[in-house]
């Protein structure tokens, strides 16, 4: 039983060049480790003041993703915030451990109120005592539905963050993608002092942004990068993570990713389709504008094209995942009659899309 | 070894307490066994005594929900234990649940947890402290010991009962079987970590694979229980064990489940659903051929086109 699932796991990772990270044994929990000595000439050094591109690495640990997840997801629509605890370590900033703050998170707030900083400091506090040692190292929050990225509120906030409180790392969760995609949406940035120009940075992963935050979106992508993100754990986190697994598996046949995100995929559907108009509505216009050069017109439409077309691809095959799960778990627990009715003909719901 | 618990309240455990309580444990450890790379010159002096410190012993405190007869634990967070006399600091405890109270209100203290093997007498004094917070709390006992033959969790939980031996009423510890909870948000986490997917998206086929390979291992797990049970059934039927008739109700029980949905209903919920599938990715493929058409007349008349005003651009042969 547990030898070809692995097999079939190691045959799945080959093909898809999966670095494995080695299973973590108790010489690399060293990681846990927080030695007070070398942070303190870390910050002193402060290299980051010289290169804004210093940091390009984070590390999260298990405890600290899976903490900002349920926090992210338990605020529902609601924009959450909190905190994070860590360390550096060269070029990397480690997140070890994450807390939540008693905010109520709307865009336009700027700063955590004076509630919420009394509460990071007795927090803080009662950490160091209980043996947390590690400092404040970044702030999280959620945006529910709308994607990865830093809004100019959260740019500016960054900015302040980043004057004061170096080393500071931002970080953003998406909840509701998290489960409609199954799989962890997140990102972690860091932004320029205002008037940097950053070098032609390479393209960034692609995400639909909605129409109603893409102006926000696009206004700000400058000012900030991301950071490539990586997981640790403890050798004893890993050794429960796998007995979890053990009593995990029931839930993939329990739990349906399409019925708890059906709002999601209507608005996200119709955001499409406003997309689609808008796209549409722009071709009109252009028809008689005629001066412009054809050449650079044709490019924008083909451009805007392409995009609606990755978005729609991208919600069907969320949506045929789902289908498929629900048309196995159909199979495993219906289709005990042996009518000649069978509920699946076939499993033809194969995406033909590629991306 | 702790009798059972009669008490029929049913526990709930988040996964999020276990690799809490793991994480506390391992910084503990690893802050009193330094690495070696680290000069221990500077170290605290508690580190003589790194010998005993080999496991130490971690508390805290467990927090969630109790709802009528189920009890389900959401969170947990470190406390402060003086190992000398086994007594908690109580204000610690107090600030910690204070603070924890304006991000969670509706979590409550519902007990304690601890690292060890088995449960210990001195536990019962810290067990009898938290008892004037909540009447009857639980003991969350962890076993830190690595042990890859165990294929069960090594968390039990304990809760305490009142019973009467040799004449004077003692509370001793009863363990209580639990289940583990969860909400889909934490299951694809502790999914991503566990099995350190790739974290970008991948091409639409990588996602299909981590898809299905997930189903399918699911459905191996399944199938590897339902052989147990075949094989414990067909040993029954030889006559190699002896037949033991509530198992066997409750196999039959479970066999007159399925179909697990018959209803004409869902028959119509299914297919509507089906079909609601079938027509988005009917839409999705008609925008990508219309953006393919779009490039391709593009292609074209940049190829062909001899009207521009740009000048000469002639007609490929």
């Amino acid at each position: 039983m547990e030898g070809s699932s692995t097999i079939a796991r190691k045959t799945w990772e080959l093909e898809n060049n999966i670095l494995t990270v080695n299973t973590p044994d108790s010489a690399s929990d060293n990681i846990f480790y927080y030695d007070d000595t070398s942070q303190s000439k870390f910050q002193q050094e402060k290299p980051w003041e010289t290169d804004p591109h210093y940091f390009k690495r984070v590390k999260i640990s298990a405890l600290a993703l899976l903490k900002m997840v349920v926090h992210a997801r338990s605020g529902g629509t609601i924009e959450i915030m909190g905190l994070m605890q860590g360390k550096t370590d060269g070029d990397a900033i480690i997140v070890m451990d994450a807390f939540a703050l008693p905010v109520e998170g709307t865009e336009t707030r700027v700063n955590a109120q004076a509630d919420a900083y009394e509460y990071m400091v007795e927090y803080s506090q009662t950490n160091k005592l209980a043996g947390r040692l590690e400092n404040v190292v970044g702030w999280y929050h959620s945006h529910p539905g709308y994607g990865c990225w830093l809004s100019g509120i959260d740019v500016s906030t960054q900015r302040l963050n980043q004057q004061h409180q170096e080393p500071f790392l931002a970080v953003v969760i998406d909840p509701t993608r998290t489960v409609s995609a199954g799989k962890v949406e997140i990102g972690a940035f860091r932004t320029y002092s205002e008037g940097y120009k950053p070098p032609d940075e390479p393209v960034s992963e692609y995400q639909t942004i909605p129409l109603n935050k893409i102006e926000d979106f696009g206004g700000h992508c400058k000012q900030y990068y991301s950071l490539d993100i990586t997981y640790f754990k403890s050798s004893l986190d890993s050794h429960f993570l796998d007995l979890l697994w053990n009593k995990y598996w029931v839930n993939i046949f329990s739990s349906s990713p399409l019925l708890g995100n059906g709002d999601y995929v209507a608005g996200q559907i119709s955001d499409l389709a406003e997309k689609l108009e808008q796209a549409e509505n722009h071709l009109a216009h252009s028809r008689f504008g005629g001066i412009v050069p054809l050449h650079r017109k044709k490019e924008d439409e083909s451009q805007v094209l392409t995009k609606i077309t990755r978005d729609s691809s991208k919600i069907t095959v969320e949506q045929v995942h789902g289908l498929m799960s629900q048309v196995i778990k159909d199979v495993l627990f219906n289709s005990v009659r042996q009518s000649n009715k069978s509920p699946t003909d076939s499993l033809d719901s194969e995406p033909l899309i590629t991306s | 070894m702790a009798p059972s618990s009669s008490s029929g309240l049913t526990f709930k455990l988040h996964p999020l307490v276990i690799v809490n309580i793991s994480d506390h444990y391992t910084r503990v450890k690893t802050q009193l066994n330094p690495p070696a790379s680290i000069c221990s010159s500077g170290n605290a002096s508690n580190n003589g005594e790194a010998v005993f410190q080999q496991n130490p012993r971690v508390y805290g405190c467990v927090i969630g929900v109790q709802r009528g007869r189920t009890v389900e634990i959401f969170n947990s967070f470190e406390l402060l234990c003086e190992p000398l006399n086994h007594t908690l600091d109580r204000s610690f405890l107090e600030k910690k649940q204070e603070l924890y109270k304006k991000v969670f209100p509706d979590f409550y203290i519902l007990g304690w947890y601890s690292t060890g093997s088995d449960a210990e007498e001195s536990d019962m004094h810290i067990h009898k402290a938290l008892m004037d917070i909540n009447e009857s709390p639980v003991y969350v006992l962890l076993n830190p010991a690595i042990n890859h033959a165990q294929k069960d969790l090594p968390v039990t939980i304990y809760e305490s009962e009142l019973h009467v031996i040799d004449g004077i009423p003692q509370l001793i510890f009863a363990h209580t079987s639990y289940t583990i909870e969860t909400v889909e948000a934490e299951r694809i986490s502790v999914d991503h970590v566990a099995h350190l997917k790739p974290s970008d998206g991948g091409s639409a086929a990588t996602q299909l694979a981590a898809h299905l390979t997930g189903t399918h291992s699911a459905i191996k797990m399944l199938n590897s229980r339902i052989r147990v049970l075949y094989q414990y059934l067909a040993a029954m039927q030889e006559g190699d064990i002896p037949c033991e008739n509530s198992l066997l109700r409750q196999v039959s029980s479970l066999l007159r489940r399925l179909p697990a949905m018959e209803s004409e209903r869902f028959q119509d919920n299914f297919l509507m659903e089906y079909n609601d599938k079938l027509l988005i990715t009917y839409l999705a493929m008609i925008t990508n051929c219309s953006s393919t058409m779009n490039e391709m007349v593009d292609k074209f008349n940049t190829a062909y086109d001899r009207n521009t005003r740009r000048g000469g651009r002639t007609a490929f042969m």
